[in-house]
């Protein structure tokens, strides 16, 4: 896997599972498997939502992801912008 | 035009202290120099401020750019409150218009801001290209002549002449000629300054500036628009602007704390769902942009080109950013004796006749060392001697005249008969005497001691194996010197002297002046050894330099500010030129570095801390069915009013915080940790107190108009 990673990302990589980083870490991850427990609460809330709300919800969705991507790239070479 | 005399004419290097006290103010306080028109500054930021709604603008800065989908986002649900899905409450279009609304003017103040500091920045730009003309020029050709060509067509290399009344076309370097220049129009000091060949000092010619009198032959150093007038146009308009370090650190920082904020936003509603206290869109939306750090977000860039403004106002010329930024976190700060801690012309005060000479004869040979020597040093000997009956008896054009050197440290005449006479540090005499199998007489190191007692220079003279005396120079320390030095000494900065004197002298004008540490009868490759053995310390350290033998030195140390007057080589080594030749100036550009990363660590917190309140204003009004209505401690009136009351504080504390992020929070040469603690609590606690006020205050009045 290593051999398959660029230089940066096995950098980057090293750097925040180091001791010191370890708390900012685990907060990350539980944020991310917040993330993934969203719809299983959605999935378990009684309800029905219209077709055509669906596809915008979903387009707000992808509009989410898309900003959270471009905060990543921010985060990752700032330089860039 | 009649020739002036020199002795009418500034000398370089440095004008009298009381005109370098003048000389500290920003240029737009110079009598002399043209001001930057202002009006119609905020009327331009205005229209820039939409023009810059451009999303590929707004990509550069990720809290904006946030804020601005958002915008987009609640302007969809205000046209059809339903598209998320079913929105509680009584007119759903009207509170989303009006998040709408206020959330498009967050981002048009962020813009503003940008623009009054860019604004402020062209008009200071055009300023200084008011000094510049597309003048004609006189290129001398290879065969002698002359060709009038355009000041534009001139290239690194070419050899141009200059007569009185004209403008200088380039950026150059004195070849031939002696010749007074008016560069008011770059320093505001009206008083001209004589340029010449072959000195340090007073060779560099700047583009722009005007000959008053006599005529020079430049060799131009630099291609049009790469002059230092115009570099310093590309600095304040923001041009050639790029993110600093310092700045990219931030501008991560705040893509951190918008990306967790976003992720916790995007995965609330299902938990609201859950919890049956469903949030529409449009509160979530506001709910976002209320945690994240829009303060900061929407002022960073106003700050960073306000630090440059700041910098360019007090005339200097920084190559980046970085420079100005890495001035404000220097540890050691690296000067020069002459010149700098004192005021440079040191004047001939007395002679001490030693070796059974009278005062006479010392005069004689004084007058003699320093026929051929033009600094205001060997000027003073000569009107000392002169005074004192000293005669020459020797045809000077028939003499040959012996330049000082850093090396030899002696200057002299050599007769026409081959008698040598030098004057210069007494061990460099010494040597000169014994390599002549001259003796050495104890009365010499007497009269040595007694002028370094008194902190001036002791110069010895003699002729050939002969010593006649020693020659007392007085040094003059700058009037408050000492205090500008207590004040780096409260900011932590450890001031080191250099001098080339002997340690006597040093150590009195040391302890005169309050530098923490000097170094005496220092060479060119001291200064860099000083620097290194700092920098091996981890320490970050700056130096001031106008000759070419400072071009290593200010190319070695972390921020080199050189002389405007000094050499090419210099000005090419360091990061920073300071247009007015003062080194003392280095004290106000790290005054400027630390301004700006303090600005930008206050208004960070600030930022920061208003989250405090909007928390308690917003999540017990959102979350009204779920117990944490007891959160509600400002009392809001509904749900409504209360994410209208903090969205409205979140866009207006940007304009109200311009002033402050255009001027800078004002300095105060405290240590580190006091520094901290007085800005953690006005801005760290005032960030917190704040908004709880305001946003009451604001609440109370959209329920009075009936918005609530």
């Amino acid at each position: 896997m290593r051999y398959l990673l660029p230089q940066d990302v096995l950098e980057t990589l090293a750097f925040i599972s180091a001791e010191r980083y370890r708390i900012p870490l685990i907060i990350f991850l539980i944020m991310c498997f917040n993330v993934l427990l969203a719809p299983v609460v959605a999935a378990a809330t009684p309800g029905r939502v219209p077709h055509w709300q669906v596809y915008t919800i979903s387009l707000l969705g992808l509009v989410t992801v898309a900003l959270c991507v471009y905060l990543f790239v921010v985060i990752f070479q700032p330089e860039k912008f | 035009m009649p020739k002036l005399s020199h002795s009418l004419l500034k000398k370089p290097p440095l004008p009298s202290a009381l005109i370098k006290m003048k000389l500290t103010k920003p240029r737009q306080e110079r009598k002399h120099t043209p001001k930057p028109k202002t009006t119609g500054l905020y009327s331009r930021a205005f229209k820039q401020a939409f023009v810059k709604l451009d999303p590929r603008h707004l990509l550069k800065n990720p809290v904006m750019f946030l804020v601005w989908v958002g915008t987009i986002i609640t302007a969809l649900v205000t046209i059809e409150p339903n598209l998320f899905g079913n929105t509680p409450g009584n007119n759903p279009r009207l509170f989303n218009g009006l998040i709408t609304l206020i959330l498009f003017l967050t981002v048009i103040f962020a813009n503003f801001a940008e623009a009054v500091a860019e604004g402020r920045g062209k008009a200071q730009a055009d300023t200084l290209r008011a000094t510049k003309s597309d003048t004609n020029a006189r290129k001398l050709l290879p065969n002698g002549s002359i060709q009038e060509v355009s000041s534009t067509s001139l290239r690194r290399g070419d050899q141009i002449k200059v007569i009185a009344g004209d403008i200088i076309p380039a950026d150059g370097e004195v070849i031939t000629g002696v010749a007074s220049v008016d560069e008011s129009a770059i320093t505001g000091e009206s008083a001209p300054v004589l340029k010449e060949p072959g000195t340090d000092m007073a060779s560099s010619v700047t583009g722009g500036t005007r000959i008053i009198s006599d005529e020079l032959v430049i060799r131009v150093t630099s291609d049009p628009g790469q002059g230092f007038i115009d570099r310093m146009i590309a600095l304040v308009e923001g041009a050639a602007r790029t993110k600093t370090p310092n700045e990219i650190a931030l501008t991560v920082l705040l893509a951190v704390l918008t990306q967790v904020f976003l992720v916790v936003i995007a995965t609330l509603p299902t938990v609201s769902v859950y919890v049956k206290s469903p949030v529409s869109i449009a509160v979530l939306i506001a709910l976002l942009v209320a945690l994240i750090p829009t303060t900061i977000g929407g002022l960073l860039s106003a700050i960073g080109i306000a630090g440059m403004d700041r910098v360019a106002q007090f005339n200097v010329i920084a190559t980046s950013g970085r420079a100005v930024e890495a001035c404000g976190d220097i540890n050691t700060l690296v000067l020069d004796k002459t010149g700098t801690i004192t005021l440079g012309n040191r004047l001939a005060e007395e002679f001490i006749p030693v070796n059974g000479h009278s005062l006479d004869d010392v005069a004689k040979v004084a007058l003699a060392s320093s026929i051929f020597d033009e600094t205001p040093e060997g000027k003073s000997i000569i009107k000392l001697a002169e005074k004192l009956g000293g005669r020459l008896n020797f045809n000077p054009k028939e003499s040959a005249g012996i330049e000082f050197s850093a090396k030899t440290r002696m200057s002299g005449t050599d007769l026409p008969n081959g008698v040598e006479i030098r004057k210069g540090a007494v061990d460099a005499i010494k040597g000169f005497v014994r390599s002549r199998n001259g003796q050495i007489t104890p009365e010499l190191d007497v009269a040595y001691e007694r002028v370094s007692r008194l902190g001036g220079t002791p110069l010895a003279v003699c002729q050939d194996s002969d010593i006649y005396g020693v020659i007392y120079l007085k040094d003059i320390i700058k009037p408050g010197i000492k205090e500008r030095f207590d004040q780096m000494r409260r900011m932590g900065i450890k001031t080191v002297m250099l001098t080339g004197d002997n340690r006597i002298t040093a150590s009195v004008i040391a302890q005169e002046a309050g530098v923490d540490d000097f170094i005496a009868e220092a060479t060119p490759e001291d200064k860099i050894e000083v620097i290194r053995n700092e920098q091996a310390q981890g320490k970050l350290v700056a130096m001031t330099g106008d000759g070419t033998n400072d071009a290593p030195a200010l190319a070695q140390a972390n921020v080199g500010v050189a002389m405007n007057s000094g050499t090419q080589a210099a000005k090419e080594a360091a990061n920073m030129v300071d247009l007015d030749s003062d080194p003392t100036k280095l004290i106000d550009i790290v005054t400027i570095g630390k301004q700006l990363l303090i600005t930008r660590g206050a208004l960070t917190t600030f930022s920061i801390a208003n989250d405090v309140a909007k928390y308690f204003a917003i999540i017990p009004a959102i979350f009204p069915g779920i117990g944490v209505g007891d959160l509600n401690i400002m009392g809001l009136t509904s749900t409504q009013s209360a994410v209208l009351s903090a969205l409205i504080y979140n866009a207006l504390i940007i304009p109200a915080l311009i002033p402050l992020a255009l001027t800078g929070v004002k300095f105060r040469p405290l240590t580190a940790d006091q520094l901290l603690q007085r800005n953690i609590f006005i801005y760290g606690l005032g960030g917190v107190i704040a908004p709880f006020i305001a946003i009451k205050v604001i609440d109370v009045l959209i329920a009075a108009v009936g918005l609530a």
